[in-house]
């Protein structure tokens, strides 16, 4: 969650009010900029900014003062007050602005609303719901709308609204403490909600963070010193300390465990389910087993070795090859794997991963992705990397996220079996495009490529075979040597 | 002998075989008789807070559940029903543990899948043999706000949760024991012998 802190701009300066009642003001600073670079140099990643006079006039008053406030900052701002009309607005966000706050526009002027989320898209366009003695206030907090809670919600949600910032009105400036059962239920009907009014100690932005806010913004709190920002930041902020997993893969061919160089010169390793109790019990987080030559047959075989995997190891694994129906995924599932793998099949079939993941939910699907180099990006490629599909792989993985699969497994054919380390640009860049955990594949020879794959992108698990099969390299040891190097992963 | 209870949320299969790897008796079922006569209860669950509930109630156990007073391990989604409501489908929970479920803060990638750790906060026959800090294998996007008397352990992910639970004879884990490695054998052990099975 964000910690967002509050300039209020009034005749060009930094101001606050209380109440909201215009005539109660108390000037911090002359410099609205001065101001906002000490945010920012407390590590602010979001700034709220709302030009009071212009609130109260319907018109933008202190314009010139924000936009030169977005030059001099490097922050992303969040700007309110008086935006009424789609010139105004759209100023706002050519010229540095992110995201703008709009109130009594949007109860005022639906059309409007639809056409920013339109042309600038939905995140950029915030809807303040100010709320007086339990109804929409408007015209710089002057006026009460009319218009209960329940209403606004329906009101937003016909108008396509998903970011809205939410202050009780009666408690801003006040330091008594927020609203939050207003927050919860803007947070409920489904919004990213952002709460404000009256957030006064850490206690409260951890109690929006609980509740599932997207941000809280604070004003008189840091300015009288009540909150200090960093602190208040660090008790919010999105800690992921899941330990980085390191997975064995498993190809299997006929029942047998197979390797070999870009999916040719197959040689035979051992049998599946004493090589799956081996790693399982010598460290290894999670097994993938891949079905390479997915025939009929083959699968016959593969479920019954799926069974017995499920009986020795206490680890989760997943399966793929050649998963092309709800049946061979069922299959997989009863027989005791916890994750079905799906290639080929998701750029064929796009329809399918949908289906699967509202049948399976989206923790049991992965999708794997085989991508290969092509000039500045990188392109999908099918049955066993042999054919290109002209697909950009970075938009295939946000496309996946979208369809709501529960990870990806990114294989680099340029690196498969070469043991020259992960292909890093590659994986670096699906990362930055998705929100869903990404498992590196391919190219992983050494410790030291598995260190290098996690220190510099943000991968969640990084897979191996040659490593583990061949080098007498146990997940156990590899493990230590990460976790020597600082790695979070699990001993 | 462990009564696991089949309610149609999820795959019990690797509670199963967690349990034939222990070398425990146990018996999968839905039937009242058969859950009541068992010596310990297991009740997993995977899948959303809705349907689950509806599927409970149309089996009739949501009213058999609250008054069990042998040993009771709610596992996953059978420890977010214990508690009071869920904002998963705005459910009305079993209310055996006061609390209330919730989704995991904006901004963390969702479900939470993989390795975490647990950190004890009170003594519990559960986790004996098990030091704290110790990782477990966790598959959720929502939590058990549950009140502090019956945390026994918590977890970090966007902010900290409890991880385990305990009221009186009910048990519960966010993560899956099942899929645990040894830890998760331990646990699965704990409960067994609380049960008096093993």
């Amino acid at each position: 969650m964000f910690v967002i802190p509050a300039i209020d701009i009034k005749d060009g300066k930094c101001v606050r009010l209380f109440q909201g009642d215009y005539s109660q003001v108390t000037t911090y600073d002359d410099d609205p900029v001065k101001i906002a670079s000490e945010f920012e140099q407390q590590g602010a990643e979001l700034i709220h900014i709302v030009d009071l006079d212009g609130a109260k006039a319907r018109a933008p008053v202190n314009k010139r003062a924000i936009l030169k406030l977005a030059k001099s900052v490097n922050v992303s701002l969040e700007v309110g007050g008086g935006i009424r009309t789609y010139e105004a607005a759209s100023e706002y966000l050519q010229k540095g602005i992110q995201r703008i706050l709009l109130g009594t526009a949007a109860i005022e002027n639906p059309k409007l609303i639809q056409r920013l989320i339109t042309e600038f898209g939905d995140d950029r366009i915030v809807v303040a719901v100010d709320i007086k003695n339990g109804e929409f206030a408007t015209d710089g907090w002057t006026k009460s709308g009319g218009k209960s809670v329940k209403d606004s919600i329906t009101l937003l949600k016909q108008l396509g609204i998903k970011n809205v910032l939410v202050t009780d009105v009666s408690k801003d400036g006040v330091l008594g403490g927020p609203n939050f059962a207003l927050t919860q239920q803007l947070i409920d009907a489904g919004f990213q909600t952002i709460g404000a009014g009256g957030v006064t100690t850490i206690d409260d932005c951890v109690e929006f963070n609980k509740r599932g806010a997207y941000g809280a913004v604070v004003g008189k709190a840091l300015y009288e010193n009540k909150l200090d920002f960093t602190t208040a930041q660090a008790a919010v902020a999105s800690r992921n300390l899941l330990a980085k997993r390191i997975i064995p893969c498993l190809d299997v061919k006929d029942g047998k465990v197979v390797k070999g160089t870009n999916f040719t010169n197959l040689r035979v390793v051992g049998d599946p389910v004493e090589l799956a109790k081996k790693y399982a019990e010598s460290g290894a987080d999670e097994l993938v087993f891949l079905d390479i030559a997915a025939t009929l047959e083959d699968r016959k075989t593969l479920a019954q070795v799926v069974r017995r995997i499920a009986e020795v190891i206490a680890i989760p694994f997943s399966v793929g090859g050649g998963i092309s129906s709800l049946d061979d995924i069922r299959e997989l599932l009863i027989a005791g794997a916890d994750k079905a793998s799906i290639g080929s099949a998701a750029v064929l079939q796009p329809d399918f991963v949908q289906q699967a993941v509202e049948y399976f939910g989206s923790q049991c699907i992965v999708i794997s992705v085989d991508a290969k180099k092509r000039a500045d990006s990188w392109q999908v490629y099918i049955k066993g990397g042999t054919e290109a599909t002209g697909v950009d792989a970075i938009d295939f993985c946000r496309h996946m996220e979208k369809l709501g699969v529960g990870e990806l497994l990114i294989n680099s054919l340029d690196r498969d079996g070469m043991n020259t380390g992960f292909d890093i640009d590659l994986l670096q860049a699906v990362t930055a495009a998705v929100n869903i955990p990404v498992i590196a594949s391919s190219g992983g020879g050494a410790k030291q490529d598995f260190l290098d794959v996690f220190k510099n992108t943000n991968v969640d698990a990084a897979l191996g075979a040659s490593i583990f099969h061949y080098k007498n390299v146990a997940p156990t040891d590899l493990k230590a040597h990460l976790a020597k190097k600082g790695i979070g992963v699990r001993i | 002998m462990i009564a696991v209870i089949d309610y149609k949320a999820g795959n019990i299969g690797s509670v199963k075989n967690a349990l034939e790897r222990l070398g425990v008796k146990y018996v999968v079922t839905s039937d009242a008789k058969q859950i009541r006569a068992a010596d310990g209860v297991i009740f997993p669950g995977q899948g959303r807070a809705g349907p689950a509930m509806k599927e409970l109630q149309a089996m009739g156990l949501d009213n058999l559940i609250p008054d069990l007073e042998q040993p009771f391990l709610g596992i996953c989604l059978g420890m977010q029903l214990l508690a009071e409501v869920s904002a998963e489908d705005n459910t009305v929970c079993l209310a055996i543990i006061p609390g209330t479920c919730r989704q995991f803060p904006r901004g963390m990638k969702l479900p939470q899948l993989g390795w975490n750790k647990v950190n004890f906060q009170q003594e519990s026959p559960l986790t004996r043999g098990i030091k704290s800090e110790e990782y477990f294998y966790f598959l959720n996007s929502y939590y058990f706000d549950a009140g502090p008397a019956s945390v026994i352990g918590v977890t970090d992910y966007g902010l900290s949760f409890p991880s385990i639970v305990q009221k009186d004879n009910f048990f519960a884990v966010q993560f899956h024991p099942e899929k645990s490695g040894k830890a998760g054998e331990q646990l699965l052990r704990n409960f067994c012998e609380v049960s008096q099975c093993l």
